[in-house]
């Protein structure tokens, strides 16, 4: 069943409909839901709580936007309203990323020329590293270097300018070069460290 | 040709990365170990996240089912498969592994026709907390007659369904808990039937798929 007879059939209540719905899309949500929240179990809560209100308003989707951009849409607004809800306060896309880094202070210098990350980030070291990013970054690198979206299409789903994704995506990738570089540099120390140890036993 | 400083080359990165190189910018680059540097890191990065979007997981079958649950609970769908399970626990032959299931399901539907609370016989919720234990221990016995006699000659079949059997036999673990916390809470309930419900269709399945004797 084609996308599009699948919405209208679910506008109309069709079991079989809202089922090839879930079964098209859920994949991206549970990994971007997941991506963002870095826990199995509450990854599964979001996807479900996205899917719910997706079927809620599904009689108001008109197709101005693409289908998979309106889920996104909920998507996103589920995961950062539960980080907001945990973090205990009321924030905003601007304030769920760093504003420090906005307000034009010193850049930082990050990494030094001898480190290179080519060929030494393994998935559970990315995976890792995002997971440190402030809500807004994360968002912002998942849609966009993990999941393919374009900078048009994020501005959509986030509901933010063009050029607010593209710095927000900027940022992002100097964070987590700065975390990448940090690890790096913390396995070397350690390598050094257990050779030490061991050229000490000889 | 005049060169840009590093912070102006910082405009030409996103472009640089999705190919479209500015010859300012291959000039700079050339001179810059600094922006080099980023550039590279920049484009492992894409690299490496593109490597973790192909090891994507499908969410686990029960999110489906919590939600497929959740929207029949609010009725926003029709035509489920319920029913159709209802449907099937009535025909004229029943499986001979779902027998038990089926016999308990007749009794609770002949206890909800001559109890107090009248409700409509293709809703199973009327069923009452003390059949849950019988048709739990049917469904365990359908269960076990099932897979003692289940073969089918590819063992991916018979490794998917048995995993299938282990993540619905958990759900039906965590539902009974909450039953069990809160026995009055309907929606517990329902999502139980629910589990129940998932199990007698996974069995049906191994039954229709199984090239033993129930599949014959």
């Amino acid at each position: 069943m084609p996308e599009a007879q699948a919405i209208r059939l679910a506008q109309q209540g069709d079991a079989a409909a809202f089922e090839r719905l879930y079964r098209l899309h859920s994949r991206r949500v549970y990994s971007l839901c997941l991506r963002m929240v870095g826990n199995t179990a509450e990854a599964e809560d979001l996807t479900q709580e996205a899917f719910l209100q997706l079927f809620r308003k599904i009689a108001t989707f008109r197709g101005e936007s693409a289908f998979s951009t309106w889920l996104h849409r909920l998507s996103v607004n589920v995961v950062l309203m539960r980080l907001r809800k945990k973090s205990g306060t009321e924030t905003s896309l601007e304030e769920v990323t760093e504003p420090d880094e906005d307000s034009g202070g010193p850049r930082r210098d990050f990494g030094g020329p001898d480190l290179r990350l080519s060929g030494s980030i393994d998935r559970v070291n990315l995976q890792r590293a995002v997971d440190q990013l402030p809500p807004g970054y994360k968002s912002v690198f998942v849609l966009h270097d993990v999941q393919g979206y374009e900078h048009n299409e994020i501005a959509e789903i986030m509901s933010c300018s063009i050029g607010n994704s593209k710095s927000q995506l900027h940022k992002a990738r100097m964070r987590l070069r700065e975390l990448l570089h940090e690890a790096l540099r913390s396995k070397a120390r350690e390598e050094r460290k257990a050779a030490g140890n061991a050229g000490g036993e000889d | 040709m005049a060169t840009m400083d590093c912070n102006e080359f910082l405009h030409h990165l996103e472009p640089w990365l999705e190919g479209s190189q500015h010859p300012e910018a291959r000039v700079h680059l050339h001179d810059c170990s600094h922006c080099r540097g980023l550039v590279e890191d920049f484009g492992a990065l894409q690299t490496a996240a593109r490597e973790l979007s192909a090891a994507d997981p499908e969410p686990p079958a029960r999110v489906w089912a919590s939600l497929r649950a959740q929207l029949e609970q609010e009725g926003l769908i029709r035509g489920g498969r319920r029913t159709n399970w209802l449907h099937g626990l009535f025909a004229p032959i029943p499986r001979p592994a779902l027998a038990g299931a089926y016999l308990a399901l007749l009794i609770a539907a002949a206890f909800a026709v001559s109890g107090p609370i009248h409700r409509r016989v293709n809703d199973y919720r009327w069923i009452e907390g003390n059949q849950t234990s019988a048709l739990s221990a049917q469904l365990d016995t359908a269960e076990q007659n099932t897979v003692a006699s289940f073969h089918h000659a590819n063992p991916a079949v018979t490794a998917s369904l048995h995993e299938n059997l282990a993540i619905v036999d958990n759900y039906i673990t965590l539902c009974e808990k909450s039953v069990r916390e809160d026995p009055q809470n309907e929606v517990a309930r329902d999502y139980l039937y629910t589990a129940y419900q998932q199990k007698a269709d996974l069995l049906a399945q191994m039954t229709d798929r199984g090239d033993g004797d129930y599949g014959r």
